[in-house]
């Protein structure tokens, strides 16, 4: 049963619309399932699923064994076989365990079956940096998820995002790869309202309107792009405009181009490394879409081209509003 | 046809040192009295690093923290019985590990606040950063168990994992290849009864951890973790193995993790402090002392000057880890290859024009040496 958004709102952040969302599926279908370690009596190491196993039981809020491979493997198979699981893999940085299941089978299924079988599950991972995380606890994974056919991938920056998003995923026939900012788990507030509501997989959302230049962006990065569009605003009379993907895979290409065609400049800001990055897919689509509409080259702007370093350096590795800056700057004067 | 027995397995368990300090003289393996202070002595040392690292963390002085209080023995024991150049890779809850194999604490400390200097061994030693992703380093560690296989000089891999790990296929297929290829290797379970919030008993269904070796041709057995002195005979007797060419062994040491999994965590949140209290009374330490007060090797004389020696060596690891200059952020693209290639080239110089963006040309002459290679 879909519904429009009902009028009652609350004041919620991300971690509570994520939790909101797994406990109206649980509660209206009796095939969600969500596995992970740590996500039962703990409630998740962010508390996401926080409240639920007490109230749906260790059956169908399962703490399972430390092993990825395991949770994911089993979820395809629970899948396939009439579940909907909601799988948590518990860092970014340990979902490369996975990719066997992922990249072998996740997205090759329903193909491999000529149709006859589909994996709709979620798997449910945090994102990205700034957190002071150990090592290994603030990776942007995305782009070999997007790189692999037969999925979805999704990344909300908003409460309101999240719980509409994570609702449409459980309503997918495909796989779904969902990630959740932690940085903005807590520190993103907004009004959320209560009940079911879904925000379309495949919509990017306009953060704000603009005519000088468009800068692409997701996950926490969009706090990062508002503060430097508030600066070229500011100090540059610049009018940029802010387009959050949310959606990664598949692309909102119609939103892109009707930015970047409007403007003739656009900037692409992300945490990950630049090179093989989900920005180099973007790029790309707009060289080859939209050249003529462009009146600069396309700055990418992402990590650099080495791993992650631990937290006392993360500020020098994920780009800040300064780095987003300088390339807008670079884009605006050429 | 009746069925045939193929193999019956026994597995065993391993005490020596009671909880109340009585030990089995038949079993006290032959060691030194100074090998047995030292023992004591790297557990009473790094149990009250442990604490000092806590109250840093708690006073923000330190980054997310993992305690290792309750794990003495399994972590400070096994290195006594191996030579600096046999490897060791623990777990990231192996603070006592690398302390035992020489480890000023001070990197630790490094480390644990977020700053890539702190991955710093004793040189001679053949130490190996440990794994974030659990169990990811099993069978780098058969490699290395292959690799002293072919030196030929009764070198061994000695490595950690956890119960939870032991459930990850990592451990099946180490454990696969040092039965196969009859590695040189010890594996240790340090089963500390939890993996965050999941129990033990959550993970493999069967009654022991140590009976997995069987699967694999790999000898195994279950000791007390909290008595070092079968911590120390089970590992001797592994890495002796080892060394003479017939193959690995997997140990499994029972423990506890006596307080939160790490600093980010609350473990009241899943577990009954009543569990905890029991765990108590099966304290390593104070077992221990028992044990060599018995022996007239202990005293509180002796313990009342251990601690203030302990005090000092604390206060000067952290005054040397507090006194270290930030790091210089250019540092990032040292040691990403042989020599660096252009895209680090080009990126450590945007990364320079940020700098000076930030803080004015003078800024690169101000900021702490570079200390990696580059290019």
């Amino acid at each position: 049963m879909k519904t429009a958004a009902p009028a009652k709102t609350r004041t919620l952040n991300l971690v509570t619309a994520v939790n909101e969302a797994l406990d109206l599926s649980l509660a209206s279908d009796e095939r969600v399932m969500i596995l992970g370690e740590d996500v039962g009596r703990n409630g998740g190491v962010f508390r996401a699923t926080d409240g639920l196993w007490k109230k749906y039981g260790d059956e169908r809020v399962v703490d399972t064994p430390l092993a990825e491979i395991g949770i994911m493997g089993s979820a395809i198979g629970l899948a396939v076989n009439g579940m909907k699981p909601i799988a948590e893999i518990q860092f970014d940085g340990f979902m490369p365990s996975v990719f066997d299941q992922v990249v072998c089978h996740l997205g090759r299924i329903r193909s491999r079956s000529r149709g006859k079988l589909s994996v709709p599950l979620i798997l449910r991972a945090p994102h990205g940096g700034l957190i002071h995380a150990p090592e290994h606890h603030s990776e942007s994974p995305e782009a070999y998820f997007c790189h692999t056919p037969g999925i979805k991938v999704v990344i909300p920056s908003t409460p309101y995002d999240a719980k509409g998003l994570l609702l449409a995923a459980v309503d997918s026939p495909d796989p779904v790869v969902f990630f959740e900012p932690k940085l903005l788990y807590r520190s993103a507030v907004g009004e959320v309202p209560a009940g079911h509501y879904t925000v379309p997989i495949g919509k990017a959302r306009l953060v704000q309107e603009g005519n000088d230049l468009t800068i692409l962006t997701w996950g926490a990065m969009t706090v990062t792009v508002r503060k430097a569009a508030d600066t070229l605003a500011r100090e540059d009379g610049a009018s940029v405009e802010i387009v959050d993907l949310r959606t990664l895979s598949p692309l909102d290409l119609e939103t892109i181009l009707a930015s970047v065609g409007k403007t003739g400049r656009c900037v692409i800001a992300h945490e990950a490394p630049n090179t093989g990055s989900w920005a180099a897919e973007l790029s790309a689509l707009i060289a080859e879409r939209a050249l003529l509409k462009l009146q600069a080259p396309v700055e990418r702007v992402g990590g650099w081209d080495i791993r992650m370093p631990l937290f006392r350096l993360e500020q020098y590795y994920i780009p800040d509003a300064d780095r987003v800056l300088l390339a807008a700057r670079k884009a605006l004067s050429f | 046809m009746p069925l045939k027995t193929l193999a019956t397995l026994a597995v065993q368990r391993l005490e020596i040192l009671a909880a109340d300090g009585t030990v089995d003289a038949q079993r006290m393996p032959k060691v030194k009295d100074d090998l047995l202070l030292k023992m004591y002595r790297l557990m009473f040392q790094i149990r009250a690093f442990d604490e000092r690292a806590i109250l840093l963390q708690r006073s923000g002085r330190l980054g997310t923290y993992p305690m290792i209080t309750g794990q003495e023995a399994t972590q400070c024991v096994p290195p006594l019985a191996l030579r600096a150049t046999d490897w060791v890779v623990p777990t990231y809850r192996g603070g006592g590990v690398y302390f035992a194999r020489g480890m000023q604490m001070r990197h630790a400390l490094l480390y644990w606040a977020g700053d890539d200097r702190g991955t710093h061994f004793p040189d001679g030693n053949n130490d190996m950063i440990f794994s974030i992703p659990v169990g990811t380093h099993l069978t780098q560690v058969a490699g290395l168990a292959w690799g002293e296989k072919f030196k030929k000089k009764g070198g061994v891999a000695l490595t950690y994992c956890g119960d939870g790990t032991s459930s990850k296929g990592d451990l099946h297929e180490a454990l696969t290849f040092a039965g196969q290829f009859k590695l040189p290797a010890v594996f240790i379970i340090e089963n500390n009864g939890w993996a965050i919030s999941v129990p033990r008993a959550r993970q493999a269904a069967s009654r022991t951890l140590a009976q997995k070796a069987w699967g694999y041709g790999v000898a195994g057995l279950q000791v007390d973790g909290n008595d070092a002195l079968a911590v120390y005979s089970a590992t001797a007797d592994a890495v002796a193995r080892a060394r003479r060419g017939e193959g690995a062994t997997l140990i499994e040491c029972e423990t506890y993790r006596m307080s939160h999994h790490t600093t980010a965590d609350d473990a009241t949140r899943y577990r009954d402090a009543k569990d905890v209290e029991a765990w108590k009374k099966k304290d390593p330490i104070s077992r221990f002392k028992k044990f060599l007060t018995a022996r007239k090797l202990w005293s509180e004389a002796k313990e009342k000057d251990l601690a203030q020696e302990t005090k000092t060596w604390i206060d000067g690891e952290v005054k040397a880890y507090e006194e270290t200059p930030p790091p210089n952020p250019l540092d990032m693209f040292a040691n990403n290859y042989e020599r660096a290639t252009w895209p680090l080239v080009e990126q450590r110089a945007q990364l320079e024009e940020l700098l000076k963006f930030k803080g004015g040309a003078k800024i690169l002459t101000e900021l702490p040496p570079t200390e990696g290679r580059f290019p």
